[in-house]
């Protein structure tokens, strides 16, 4: 079979024409271009649909260094969308046939492209995560030479290890409240991603915190010193601030 | 695998490589969602961040579950 070709979604951007993204390189190094439709402009790039249709990607974002290549390659086209126009993001793996088939998309879609623009534009997505300390190891039990109420003892430590665990959870999510609360105060959106997996991110402790910001450019200072008076304020939570980010968090077009 | 950059720890925003995890956070979970002619279903990317999961593992033999 030929390679045949589809169109691979990276964002939809406002105020900018085709000729803007000439020099941006898109997935397997193809150049990315703009497809101008009354006032919006889809960047996108061509793309093997043996490599990106239905099959192969069903095959493919089971590679982790495949998916880890698109993610990368997509996330810098897009950085360099953003940083020439308001630009909403695309989620990962967004492929047309054919260009009619995208313009169609944009139609339908215009109403709520528009409003997602107005939402981000001048603004950028800053992420804050806390974690809360690993929990205390559990006690261990008594072996079996230990003496008459070695036992109860042992189970009664046990269960004080449980309440105190119990409380320190309650406290770290009232921090993290507390925590998304204030930041909040500084962004024109927030909301809250779900904590990551251990397994994925590597960090130590609980995650409590997966806070995305949406900030506008004059906030940024206020939002940042924001950051910093918390992370000193409270020594019993790690605190991680990122970015700035494109948008992704908050171009989203249902209602935040 | 990338560690996660902080601002609050080394604030040099230009010199931070983004991990992995942070990206698929916001590529795979939010963005614009357009139906595209192909599209790949929230539950198969549920199914991805298994298989994820799983390769991680495999790759880190000294991760502890």
């Amino acid at each position: 079979m030929s390679a045949r070709t589809g169109r691979y979604l990276y964002a939809v951007a406002r105020g900018i024409t085709s000729n803007d993204l000439t020099g941006v390189t898109g997935l397997r190094d193809r150049p990315v271009r703009g497809v101008d439709h009354q006032g919006l402009t889809a960047v996108i790039s061509d793309v093997d649909l043996d490599e990106f249709g239905t099959e192969g990607l069903r095959r493919n974002l089971e590679d982790l260094d495949w998916l880890e290549e698109v993610a990368r390659t997509h996330h810098a086209v897009v950085r360099a969308v953003a940083a020439l126009a308001p630009a909403a993001p695309l989620r990962l793996a967004t492929i047309y046939v054919d260009d009619d088939a995208l313009r169609n998309r944009l139609d339908e879609w215009r109403d709520a492209l528009l409003r997602a623009l107005d939402r981000i534009e001048g603004r950028m997505e800053w992420s804050v995560k806390a974690f809360a300390p690993a929990d205390e190891p559990e006690p261990s039990p008594p072996d079996a030479t230990a003496g008459e109420g070695a036992g109860a003892a042992y189970l009664r430590r046990r269960k004080a290890a449980v309440e105190r665990q119990r409380a320190a959870g309650d406290e770290s999510a009232a921090l993290a409240d507390h925590l998304h609360l204030e930041l909040s105060r500084h962004a024109a959106a927030s909301r809250r991603l779900a904590p990551q997996d251990r397994k994925l991110s590597g960090h130590e402790g609980t995650m409590t915190l997966n806070g995305a910001y949406l900030v506008a450019t004059a906030d940024v200072e206020e939002f940042l010193a924001t950051a910093r008076e918390l992370d000193r304020s409270h020594p019993e939570a790690r605190i991680n601030l990122q970015g700035p980010w494109p948008p992704y968090s908050f171009a989203t077009l249902e209602d935040p | 695998m990338t560690q996660q950059p902080d601002l609050l720890a080394e604030p040099s925003p230009a010199a931070q490589p983004v991990a992995l995890v942070d990206l698929l956070d916001r590529l795979l979970g939010v963005g614009v969602v357009l139906a595209g002619d192909i599209t790949i279903s929230l539950a198969e990317v549920d199914l991805v961040r298994i298989k994820l999961h799983a390769l991680i593992a495999s790759v880190q033999p000294g991760m502890v579950e």
